[in-house]
């Protein structure tokens, strides 16, 4: 019972030092404040243990998600099981969010 | 998008040394997916917006330099070096940089060992003192071969270690953070701390490249 | 709090499945190798993961392997080795 990030010794491409630099972006660092945030220790609302644990419970969908993306999976999940929000909430959020964004894309 | 595709090359500094600020968008589910996380954080008083402001901004000012001014200063000061190696997390307090709850392990490079830090399960790093891992760092490709392959790894950086070295890999899996203790390179017996610490690679500090002489 | 290994014993780690969140990866299960250094004790990641306290801590120490006994293929040199960060209920006395 191999989980998707037990990665060790597994076969895989070459590394290319070159190629695989990657300045964050902007929106790559706001999902790393924001987990830094929710676990400090005023706040401590999860751990980065049970963000681990949301990522590994991507199964093989785990390795169709960039690095970033799949913080930010760990992050929706956990604060719904934390109850700091709710399934509707986030949903109807999302989709004001993504009406907005849609303008916002093809304004630009 | 997958994982294979999402890295860009990109310069990591403009010519006056600022930092390139990236603006690129990601597919537009992730951008409402976070932006939605993030306002219903801030509507409900969890986080405000001048927090994550704040902690990028910090996060910004975080880098190598940091670990190449420790390095530098092991270099020049043996009594820095023996705390560094025997408790990382006293000798980095005088940085001003705190592992907790993570305890630092410092290893050196030597004639007899090169070491290299790996995660194999996830990203873990010493980011109190590095910053934010390259993009390597987090793909499958590096995470799944180091432990395995370690010398053909350090080619592909251009790293050659000789027959007769001893290549250890450590797997940061758990509560340690890794900092590798590069080999001052011969030849700067005449420079100063400072000087010295110009020389200091994030490579070099992971493990996967050498200081040249 | 007692501790069952002091640097320089031979160990091997507990060859076992388990569930959930472990931070033991499968490479090295099964595999034998000596006590670098007992590191402290530590609240346990794999009940941490479900939001609970971590306790009872666990000893958690960096154990040593040679490569050629973590792959049989390895094609590095006969010196090259690993360490790694292993709990005390994932080893056994080798």
């Amino acid at each position: 019972m191999r989980g998707p990030q037990d990665l060790g010794g597994l076969p895989a491409g070459l590394v290319d030092p070159e190629l695989h630099e990657h300045i964050p972006t902007h929106w790559e660092k706001r999902i790393d404040a924001m987990m830094t945030l929710l676990f400090d220790p005023k706040r401590r609302l999860a751990r980065v243990d049970e963000s681990r644990r949301m990522q590994e419970a991507l199964g093989e969908d785990y390795h169709k998600y960039p690095y970033y993306e799949r913080w930010l999976l760990a992050i929706s999940w956990l604060m719904l099981e934390k109850g700091v929000y709710t399934q509707t909430e986030l949903d109807e959020k999302k989709k004001e969010v993504r009406k907005r964004i849609e303008e916002e894309r093809s304004g630009s | 998008m997958n994982e294979n595709t999402h890295d860009h090359t990109h310069a990591t500094h403009t010519h006056d040394g600022k930092p390139i600020q990236n603006d690129d968008r990601p597919p537009i589910e992730a951008e409402t997916l976070e932006t939605a996380v993030r306002e219903l954080l801030i509507d409900k008083g969890v986080i405000s917006a001048e927090e994550i402001h704040r902690e990028i901004e910090m996060k910004d000012g975080k880098g190598p330099e940091l670990g190449a001014k420790i390095v530098a200063r092991a270099w020049v000061d043996e009594e820095f070096k023996t705390r560094l190696l025997t408790d990382g997390d006293s000798a980095v307090l005088d940085f001003g940089i705190d592992m907790r709850p993570t305890e630092l392990c410092v290893v050196e490079n030597t004639d007899e060992v090169h070491n290299m830090v790996v995660c194999t399960l996830c990203s873990c790093y010493p980011r109190a003192i590095l910053g934010i891992p390259p993009a390597w760092y987090k793909r499958r490709d590096y995470r799944a071969r180091a432990v395995r392959e370690p010398r053909s790894i350090l080619s592909e950086f251009g790293t050659v270690i000789p027959e007769h070295k001893q290549v250890r890999v450590h797997d940061s899996n758990a509560d340690l953070r890794y900092l590798v203790l590069p080999q001052r390179p011969a030849g700067t017996e005449n420079l100063n701390e400072e000087e010295l610490a110009e020389l200091v690679s994030r490579d070099s500090m992971i493990g996967v490249s050498d200081i040249p002489s | 709090m007692d501790r069952r290994f002091k640097p320089g014993d031979k160990v091997r780690v507990i060859q076992r499945s388990q569930p959930g969140h472990v931070r033991t990866p499968m490479y090295v299960r099964g595999k034998a190798g000596v006590i670098e250094r007992v590191v402290g004790s530590f609240p346990n990641p794999e009940t941490l993961a479900y939001g609970q306290s971590g306790l009872p801590y666990k000893i958690l120490y960096r154990v040593n392997f040679m490569q050629k006994e973590l792959w049989d293929d390895y094609e590095g040199k006969p010196d090259d080795s690993l360490e790694i960060e292993i709990y005390e209920h994932w080893l056994e006395a080798n």
